[in-house]
């Protein structure tokens, strides 16, 4: 599944696409100024990249999460609805003072799954080493000893036969 | 942002609101429905997120660990999202988000595309 764009040039009030054979004559498309979507692309690169920073104190086990960093990543999250929006809004204008390029570690994005430090703990103490009773011991014995006969049974039975 | 929506013809695309854009200015395309799908599920996994805020009682944060990776978890399907529109191989997530994330049918909140029209040269 790839996502198709194709970039393309204003002449005469239509556009000349580059890459034309990607769009199907029944398809409607959606037309931005490239320059200014590369510039809301970057911009919500960087909120999406500021979240993943906040999450690194997380990554780290340093400190538990607190209320203050959840408040910080919801004020992020409203910079990207406002993000959203705007790139429907004919009225707005791009900022071109600068141009983001997300150059974060990988190592922030990795997702972690769910099966933390704790839980190992817990699984690697659950099994519990019986007491050895002297009627466990009997149980085993008799266990063995029933796995026998039915063993002397079979033997049995086939000798019969033949 | 400046846009507009289009028709393909061929080689070249006829646009609707052509005075959005200067004379040999460079454009992107999208296809309308590629781009509504990413965008709606931006819009949703925004909405999951802002919802479990609110509905966090801030004196029980305890219950914020819980939580927080299920966040993560969101941001990392809107970072999936955003790289899917310049990535050039297939991506697993974008699948994904496909899949759990099914697009609500939008045919009624647009207008009746050009292509439906008979267009008058």
């Amino acid at each position: 599944m790839l996502m198709r764009y194709s970039y393309g040039i204003m002449d005469r009030r239509k556009i000349l696409l580059y890459n034309s054979q990607l769009f199907l004559k029944g398809n409607d498309l959606l037309v931005f100024p490239s320059k200014d979507f590369h510039k809301w692309y970057g911009d919500i690169k960087e909120y999406i990249d500021g979240l993943y920073q906040i999450n690194s104190v997380n990554m780290k086990k340093l400190k538990p999460m607190d209320i203050s960093e959840l408040n910080l990543a919801v004020a992020v999250l409203l910079n990207i609805t406002e993000e959203l929006e705007n790139l429907f809004d004919s009225k707005m204008r791009s900022d071109f003072s600068y141009k983001y390029i997300s150059a974060l570690n990988e190592k922030y994005k990795k997702r972690s799954s769910g099966y933390s430090s704790d839980m190992r703990r817990c699984d690697i103490q659950i099994p519990i080493k019986p007491e050895i009773t002297g009627k466990l011991k009997y149980q085993h014995q008799m266990e063995i000893v029933e796995e026998a006969w039915k063993l002397f049974i079979r033997v049995n039975h086939k000798k019969n036969r033949s | 942002m400046r846009m507009s929506e289009g028709v393909p013809r061929g080689r070249i695309a006829e646009l609707y609101h052509p005075e959005m854009f200067q004379e040999h200015e460079e454009v992107i395309v999208f296809t309308r429905d590629e781009f509504n799908r990413v965008y709606t599920s931006m819009r949703d996994q925004i909405d999951y997120i802002n919802k479990t805020d609110l509905h966090l009682d801030r004196n029980e944060e305890w219950k914020l660990i819980g939580y927080w990776p299920k966040i993560i978890e969101k941001v990392h399907i809107l970072d999936a999202n955003m790289d899917s529109i310049f990535k050039k191989e297939p991506l697993q997530c974008y699948l994904d988000a496909y899949l759990y994330n099914t697009v609500r049918d939008t045919q009624r909140e647009f207008v009746e595309s050009e292509n439906k029209v008979s267009v008058k040269l």
